[in-house]
């Protein structure tokens, strides 16, 4: 009796992989372009940037320039006015976006990077390591973050980058402990354990194995961070500890706070400006919520 | 007993960090570029050479870093903050002068978020996809994001020029009377813009939280049993769900004390309320490091007293902590 075999070779081709895997990113990002809300400050966002790009050499005017008499309130010569000096309010807030988004996006990483190194060694080792870490958190916690950063900026000087390290030093308690938590969750999950019984040294299991799990939980966290670090440029800035040689939209609004019952639009346009920027990053960070945390997703 | 002995706890590691903070504070004046004494004694202030010897004597200046930690610890812990060479007068008076003003605006302002956002929150969950609802979002979207300061320029704007309808500096018009009745209607006058703008950015967030709470709250079992046995609907939502919406809100709220009261700083500044907020903004104007220093210690102290007293509160509130451990 013969059997009809095939050879192996020509056995049916049944296909064992996943059926068409989607990276996590993906997934992530057609959430995300569900979310209108998120589409529109995405946009936004984006508008910003390229403002802050290209603007300057479309609007080649110096924003420290005296262009004509102070006060000058907005018309077809200068659409935005001039401020107490006579510059021109449009180039100060093209140019300024600049100094502003570039002091929030590096303060972002500092802090970014202070909580993952602190979270991550804190939520990994445990025990004393652990102890001492969540102690210094606490004692980071304990201080109002803009009156240190205050503090930090009037002792080491208004430049920006004192500026920017001091925002970025202050305010990484949040990151830490949401970076920790993660790492203690996911510490004793079973494909951790598989890792570390495989040999994963402690390094590779928190940078190839524990920090691309933690990252969802804490990429909205770094994004709203953004807009914190752009609401603190413009607090110090607004007391008088921004860089005087450097146009942002936090020292337009500082320096020209004193004079807004004559001037109103060269305090109003650098403050809608701050507005609009940290209101587009909250609604980038809202839709990153609902498109990355399923757990946290909106019950309405 | 537990209570007791967790309170004392507490209290002892409110100390420690505390005593962290005036370490911070010393390596902070040892750290920035310039002399010691010239930071001690302020940019701005008269440091004559009779001054800067002074100063070297009494802070020790000539002796090793940990003596001077220790005379600095001392001076400190017998109220002695330092002197102000700008104000003329030693820093802990000026501190303590200031702070009830400061006290009135936080606590104000605290008070008035609590209300209008948990207020806002519970109604809006009440229909999640309704109009009032997505009002209710983009309000504490902008509330957000909008920076406090600005607020408080276009309120300043608003109501000091196009509808000047309420005082927009200080506490008080110099010529009311200075007690009785009147003085305090003055300061409620004064405090409702101060106290409105610091609101604002809170209302946001708390309005936000009340709501997932309660969206949260208003599905569990116990407000359905609370519907089955019959009972009103302003009873079921104003009595079982708002307990526990407003316990993470109170625990938010106590933590963030320490937002509060920079965002005093700003407030303060705007308006020219003559609290500590506005002794920053002097002090960084004229570098008056030792009243700045001291500002940072009070401000850790006022977050430590906020914190216990939340956890307190939350202890009392929800008896599952009570009894439990954590």
């Amino acid at each position: 009796m013969t059997i009809e075999t095939s050879s192996p070779m020509a056995a049916p081709q049944i296909d064992l992989s996943a059926p068409a895997a989607v990276p996590p990113w993906r997934l992530a990002l057609r959430q995300f372009m569900k979310s209108p809300s998120g589409v529109a400050g995405a946009g936004m966002l984006l508008l910003i940037i390229l403002v802050a790009v290209i603007g300057p050499s479309l609007y080649p005017v110096d924003p420290l320039d005296l262009v004509g008499a102070p006060f000058m309130p907005p018309d077809a010569d200068a659409w935005f006015g001039t401020d107490y000096l006579g510059r021109d309010v449009l180039a100060g807030l093209i140019h300024g976006g600049r100094a502003t988004l570039a002091v929030g996006a590096v303060a972002a990483l500092i802090t970014i990077a202070i909580g993952l190194v602190i979270g991550a060694v804190s939520g990994f080792f445990g025990g004393a390591i652990d102890a001492i870490m969540v102690k210094i958190t606490e004692f980071f916690q304990i201080l109002p973050p803009l009156l240190f950063a205050m503090v930090l900026v009037t002792l080491f000087g208004p430049k920006l980058t004192t500026i920017t390290l001091a925002i970025g030093g202050v305010s990484w308690t949040s990151v830490a402990r949401l970076t920790r938590a993660e790492f203690l969750r996911l510490r004793d999950l079973d494909f951790v354990k598989a890792s570390r019984a495989a040999g994963a040294s402690s390094a590779n299991l928190i940078l190839r194995v524990l920090l691309p799990n933690a990252l969802p939980a804490v990429i909205v966290s770094a994004t709203l961070a953004i807009g914190v670090a752009i609401l603190f440029e413009g607090g110090l800035s607004f007391l008088g500890l921004g860089d005087p040689n450097v146009m942002s939209w936090g020292l337009m609004l500082g320096q020209n706070r004193n004079y807004i019952l004559d001037a109103w639009w060269a305090v109003m346009f650098p403050g809608a400006a701050i507005f609009l920027a940290v209101l587009a990053i909250s609604l980038v960070g809202d839709g990153l919520n609902d498109a990355i945390n399923p757990r946290l997703r909106r019950r309405s | 007993m537990a209570f007791a002995t967790h309170l004392a706890r507490q209290i002892i590691n409110a100390i420690a960090l505390l005593t962290a903070v005036l370490v911070l504070n010393f390596c902070l004046i040892h750290l920035a570029p310039g002399d010691p004494v010239q930071v001690i004694a302020g940019e701005m202030g008269g440091a004559s050479a009779e001054v800067v010897a002074a100063l070297r004597a009494k802070y020790g200046l000539d002796q090793s870093l940990m003596q001077q930690l220790s005379i600095y610890l001392g001076n400190v812990a017998v109220g002695d903050f330092g002197y102000s060479y700008y104000f003329n007068q030693p820093v802990l008076g000026l501190i303590l002068q200031r702070l009830p003003a400061t006290l009135y605006l936080t606590l104000c302002a605290l008070s008035a978020a609590l209300a209008i956002g948990t207020m806002l929150g519970v109604v809006s969950a009440r229909r999640p996809n309704g109009l009032f609802s997505h009002a209710v979002t983009v309000v504490s979207l902008a509330g957000y994001a909008a920076p406090i300061f600005w607020t408080g320029l276009l309120l300043l704007l608003l109501f000091g020029s196009v509808w000047p309808i309420l005082p927009v500096v200080g506490m008080a018009d110099v010529v009311n009377p200075k007690h009785g009745f009147a003085y305090v209607l003055d300061v409620g006058r004064h405090l409702v813009l101060p106290s409105l703008t610091l609101a604002l950015v809170f209302i946001a967030q708390y309005s936000r939280l009340a709501r997932v709470n309660m969206i949260e709250a208003l599905s569990a079992d116990y407000v359905r049993t609370a519907r089955a046995k019959g009972l009103p609907e302003w009873l079921v939502v104003g009595k079982h769900a708002l307990r526990n919406t407003l316990i993470p809100i109170v625990t938010v709220a106590g933590h963030q004390f320490g937002n509060l009261f920079a965002g005093a700083v700003l407030v303060e500044t705007v308006f020219s309320w003559p609290g500590m907020g506005r002794l920053v903004f002097d002090s960084i104007l004229r570098r008056d490091y030792p009243t700045l220093m001291a500002v940072l210690f009070f401000s850790a102290l006022m977050v430590m007293t906020a914190n216990i007293v939340t956890d307190m509160i939350y202890r009392l509130v929800d008896p599952r902590i009570r009894t439990g451990r954590r």
